[in-house]
């Protein structure tokens, strides 16, 4: 079983299915995405919107040089600053197995930056685990489980308990499996199960123990395939 | 009977064990290879980008009907071994080290570091000769005879060209009954132990363009002469363009239109399928037969995993907890729509696609059943307990860094780099899938493995084998599975000089079944395996017909006794009918 719409590469959120490829998109329907973002800098759907389309036309140096020009033009702009760090991870999948760690490792500086400008649980979250896809030799869970954990604990804060919320919990889990604390990762992901029930990716975790939840969880924190990153989960109905 | 047990809810029972004992040392073969050492302050640098060359090569070089083993040693003034097979009468291995006296030890001078062997007929008197590649020029041994060989590399034309060969393989390039060589070279021809630049590593660890490609040298030898000649075509055959860092290099008819094609694994970067046109020209179709991969390619090796009467192509690439890369099982399609062969990776469907660092890999029917399995060699470096790859990634976040500066490369001192790595069983389990059996075959060592050399050592239908490791003792095992199927083995004989029948493909059919083979002049990562055929029968007890389509395309049938290895020479069997 798999974690079906979000497990993936680098970085990220893996959010709600892609809409299906329609005819593809030409660089000028990227212009025209270009523009919404850049009227709308702040606004997190023009800016996934645009990088959806950049990833169905394959054009993905152009968003990676667009969001630069972008937080040049507004350096202050944190969810800019997070799109272009996905921007980054949506290169991954076509990228070399060297060169997907140099795109991951800009990612990560562009989701600093966000967290810089603004501790949102989102970009906390993004970072966090992004953190998880570092192979443990390079020692990054430790920094996955202080991102996720203060993530969690900001969602924990938000006014409306949301659907969304529950990859938090999910991604914090796989920290605290990560960095070699078990217990810890299934309360979690209980925790999680309570608040969020039914959600297969809680549920897949909780099935499973030992060498088979290792098994498991190296398989979805896999580099080789696409992350969804669409943030259209965002703005779904709860 | 299987389905009635699927259909009852029991168990289908578990085929018999593959077994081997590892008998290096008793054997008189556990070699011990040592890494060529550098000077000054990037020696150790050096020294892991030159760690491949750990080779053996298989071969009955003087004659007496069993195989003998050519194995390579690559520090300063280190000899290689020749160890010829003594046949013991009760059965047990043993080898004799002769390459001092049979002249073939050199080649580890102060300039020069050996990295592969092949034996191959050069000049068709039907005695193997040697070719020894080195980052280097190569050197060519004339077999004379006796035990006895002749450096003949002076006035071969091999002398001319200084490359960085990692590995070779002879086949028949262009028709004309003769052996070619096709060399590929890592670095590009610069000497590493004279540094004369810094600029010498890869330019790009995904898509690299500066490294040695490959050349071809197209066998003039006339017959009868004492003087094998060789000269350079690689232009003139189409892979000149070619500049990728070679690690490895296969042949095969692999569009069955009865030429040779070509499989370059490279490092680095995308792997490459050329097409021969049947004149010792090639076509390069890579983006429509395999697309392009970003992969670190290590080994070509070639054959039908799952018996459809078409080869498919295993290529190993790096597959550890930093790097997921996956192996390349290229399944053959066969001809599509359009006239055109294309392949498809199944390496994940087969459960073949994780051997860690890959090295050499081979197909072969270790327990007999019909089915061919795989045997993978991995690991680069096993030392201290800290890890050199953290440094490196230090190294590949450094922004504008210039990868090809030796200098910007860490130290490596006593750290591993993906050491320590136990090597893989695939048993084929027919219908398309393996299973990784290689603890219990009793074959998952940890060294650091580069080439191998599968044979029927001792003539007993299993087949062995001899597994070479990089700065450390190889190892030779010896098959000692319990239960094997039935089997048959042939050696052929061409007509021409082309002795050994290099590139000859064998059908043996037994009802419904089939088994295609082709000989083979040196495929594999750093290691050239028996030119005999061996084909696993599982519970086949008779079969039906033995077919053998020549170089030269004469199509013939032989009579082959199962259970022994039999002699079918070109010219002497039935014509089909």
């Amino acid at each position: 079983m798999r974690d079906g719409l979000w497990r993936g590469a680098a970085a990220l959120l893996l959010w709600g299915a892609l809409a299906p490829a329609a005819a593809a998109d030409a660089p000028p329907a990227l212009a025209q995405l270009e523009q919404a973002v850049a009227a709308d800098p702040d606004s997190p759907r023009p800016a996934s919107d645009y990088r959806m389309a950049a990833i169905r036309a394959g054009e993905y140096d152009r968003a990676i040089e667009f969001f630069e020009r972008l937080v040049a033009a507004h350096p202050k702009s944190a969810n800019a600053w997070l799109n272009y760090g996905y921007a980054y991870v949506d290169k991954i999948p076509a990228a070399g197995a060297i060169t997907r760690v140099i795109l991951a490792n800009q990612s990560l500086e562009k989701f600093t930056k966000s967290i810089e400008l603004q501790r949102a649980w989102l970009a906390l979250y993004t970072r966090g685990n992004s953190y998880l896809y570092w192979p443990p030799i390079f020692g990054k869970g430790p920094l996955a489980v202080a991102d996720l954990e203060e993530a969690i604990a900001l969602v924990k804060r938000e006014p409306q308990r949301r659907p969304v919320h529950a990859r938090v919990y999910v991604a914090l889990g796989d920290a605290y499996w990560r960095t070699e604390q078990p217990e810890k990762a299934r309360a979690v992901w209980r925790e999680g199960a309570a608040h969020f029930p039914g959600t297969p990716q809680l549920q897949a975790r909780l099935a499973r123990d030992g060498d088979e939840l290792s098994a498991y969880l190296y398989n979805q924190l896999s580099p080789n395939e696409r992350v969804d990153t669409s943030l259209a989960p965002l703005w779904a109905e709860p | 009977m299987a389905l009635l047990a699927v259909a009852l809810g029991g168990a289908a029972p578990a085929p018999p064990p593959i077994r081997f004992e590892e008998i290096g040392e008793a054997a008189g073969a556990r070699l011990p290879h040592h890494l060529r050492q550098f000077a000054g302050p990037h020696a150790d640098v050096l020294e892991i980008f030159t760690a491949g060359g750990s080779a053996v090569a298989v071969a009955d070089y003087d004659g007496d009907g069993d195989e003998d083993l050519f194995v390579t040693d690559s520090d300063a003034g280190r000899p290689n071994r020749l160890l010829r097979n003594e046949r013991v009468p009760s059965g047990a291995l043993r080898f004799t080290e002769v390459a001092a006296e049979a002249g073939v030890a050199g080649g580890n001078d102060r300039l020069s570091i050996v990295a592969d062997a092949l034996w191959f007929e050069a000049d068709g008197d039907g005695r193997p000769d040697l070719l020894v590649a080195r980052f280097g020029t190569p050197l060519l041994y004339r077999n004379l005879g006796g035990g006895r060989f002749a450096d003949v590399t002076a006035g071969s034309g091999l002398e001319t060209e200084f490359g960085n060969t990692i590995a070779v393989i002879a086949f028949d390039a262009d028709g004309d009954g003769r052996l070619d060589l096709l060399l590929g070279h890592y670095f590009q021809p610069v000497n590493l132990i004279e540094l004369p630049t810094p600029h010498v590593l890869p330019n790009n660890l995904d898509e690299a363009v500066n490294g040695g490609g490959v050349s071809l040298w197209r066998n003039l030898t006339e017959p009868g002469s004492a003087r094998p000649r060789f000269v350079e075509v690689s232009a003139k055959a189409g892979l000149a363009a070619h500049t990728g860092w070679t690690l490895d290099v296969g042949h095969a008819d692999l569009d069955d239109d009865g030429d040779q094609d070509l499989y370059l694994a490279g490092d680095y970067g995308t792997d490459r399928l050329y097409w021969n046109r049947g004149d010792g020209t090639f076509e390069d179709a890579t983006k429509e037969a395999i697309g392009f991969d970003t992969k670190k390619g290590m080994n070509v090796d070639v054959g039908d995993y799952d018996r459809d009467g078409r080869l498919d192509v295993y290529v190993t690439n790096i597959t550890d907890d930093y790097m997921r890369e996956c192996n390349m099982l290229w399944h053959n399609e066969g001809r599509g729509a359009d006239g055109r062969v294309r392949f498809t990776d199944v390496a994940k469907e087969t459960g073949t696609c994780n051997t860690l660092w890959g090295w050499a890999a081979k197909f072969a029917d270790f327990d007999n059943d019909g089915w061919e399995d795989l045997f993978a060699a991995d690991g680069l470096r096993s030392a201290g307990p800290e890890e050199y790859i953290p440094l490196v990634l230090e190294l590949i976040l450094r922004p504008n860094v210039d990868f090809t500066d030796v200098r910007l490369w860490p130290a490596i001192g006593d750290r591993s780099w993906s050491g320590f790595q136990k090597k893989k069983l695939f048993r084929n389990l027919g219908g398309g899938t393996f299973k990784e059996v290689a603890a219990e075959a009793g074959v998952d060592n940890d060294r650091d493995g580069r080439g191998l050399g599968i044979a029927d050592f001792d003539d007993d239908g299993r087949l062995d084998f001899y597994q070479t490791n990089a700065g450390q003792p190889a190892l030779l095992y010896r098959n000692t599975s319990p239960s094997p199927g039935r089997w048959l083995g042939l050696k052929l004989a061409g007509a021409g000089a082309n002795r050994d029948a290099i590139g000859a493909r064998v059908m043996v059919r037994a009802g419904s079944a089939t088994w295609v083979r082709e000989v083979n002049g040196g495929n594999g990562y750093a290691g050239q395996s028996t030119t005999r055929i061996h084909v696993g029968l599982g519970a086949v007890e008779k079969v039906d017909s033995v077919e053998v389509r020549w170089p030269g395309g004469r199509v013939e049938r032989f009579a082959a006794p199962l259970g022994c290895y039999t002699t079918v020479r070109e010219g002497e069997g039935r014509a089909p009918r």
